[in-house]
């Protein structure tokens, strides 16, 4: 085996392998912990809620797959099976703001109380018209109570 | 004057204690495409909006599809883009159907139902029909309603070569959970 072809073998094999490594890490990558993501945004929930009820399509454009942090109040603590959600509603209306947590912030989440004024990073997944509230509905997940 | 306005009262409150419409904005609806060849194509939308009627039996259910989350980076990005469930161009799952057999569910004494569920599916911009089994639970004023049921992806137009290739499911599983 002449020493050209044992360099290929060896450059071939090189490259099987970073290949090899990077579907693989593609593959189990995980999110990484919101708590640790620099946010795109940061807005107060009537502004923000105001945003999507003045035109939706742009606002969702603009915010969906964005990391962002609110700032409000907590109107509703959702226990549901072994979940929480946290919901921030515009004041004297309907549309609301909808928080999903990463499993490692739950904890935090399920400390929260009605009243509570405090801020949340996560991702943004846009908002929907509802028909069933007749209402905007804004959907965050893998969210974080920001300290 | 103060007999009227009290009976009015009492009309106004017996009628919000026994409303018919319940809705929720917290149902769970997971989404299992697993094979044996792939375990990451599963997903939970945890803040999906429901509303059951009691009188007539209604039911509907809307989730924001970017409100799925997965566990991988590029399995959410797979999932949402044009080649799937192009959640850009349609950005909402809709069910909205009834429970057929609704003589069959007493949500006034505490149990747990088998609800016939028929209505109509739409995603991806098309909308087929389904029927499903949901165990309704009735405890106090609570009702607790779980289904499952197998969607044929390629009926609402998604069909991709991790499909061909075996690494996602032709017919996920639809699991949906809902507290009102």
């Amino acid at each position: 085996m002449n020493k050209t072809y044992k360099k290929w073998m060896i450059a071939v094999f090189v490259m099987i392998l970073a290949g090899s490594f990077g579907v693989w890490h593609v593959f189990t990558e995980k999110f990484t912990d919101t708590a640790d993501l620099k946010s795109d945004y940061a807005v107060n929930v009537p502004d923000f809620i105001n945003e999507f009820k003045t035109d939706i399509n742009q606002a969702n454009k603009k915010y969906a797959e964005k990391i962002i942090v609110v700032s409000g109040i907590v109107s509703e603590v959702k226990a549901a099976y072994t979940t929480v959600n946290i919901i921030m509603k515009e004041s004297g209306g309907d549309a609301y703001i909808i928080f999903a947590f990463q499993q490692q912030h739950l904890a935090e989440a399920r400390q929260l109380k009605e009243g509570d004024r405090i801020a949340i990073k996560g991702s943004c997944s846009g908002a929907l018209y509802s028909e069933i509230l007749e209402t905007e509905s804004i959907s965050f997940k893998r969210c974080t109570v920001e300290k | 004057m103060k007999k009227t306005i009290l009976s009015a009262a009492l009309v106004l409150s017996t009628g919000l204690i026994f409303a018919q419409k319940k809705t929720t904005t917290s149902a769970i609806i997971s989404f299992d495409a697993t094979t044996s060849l792939d375990k990451l194509p599963k997903a939970e939308n945890k803040t999906v909006i429901a509303s059951l009627d009691t009188r007539t039996g209604k039911v509907a259910f809307e989730a924001t599809v970017k409100n799925f989350a997965f566990s991988n980076p590029r399995i959410q990005e797979h999932f949402n883009n044009a080649g799937w469930m192009d959640s850009d161009q349609f950005p909402t799952a809709v069910f909205k159907g009834e429970i057929t057999n609704l003589t069959a569910v007493n949500f006034a004494k505490d149990g747990t139902y088998s609800a016939v569920v028929k209505g109509e599916l739409t995603m991806h911009g098309v909308t087929k029909p389904v029927v499903t089994t949901a165990a309704v639970t009735i405890s106090g004023k609570t009702i607790n309603a779980v289904a499952d049921f197998n969607v044929k992806v390629a009926d609402y137009g998604i069909e991709g070569p991790a499909i061909g290739a075996g690494k996602v499911s032709k017919d996920p599983k639809i699991s949906v959970t809902a507290e009102f």
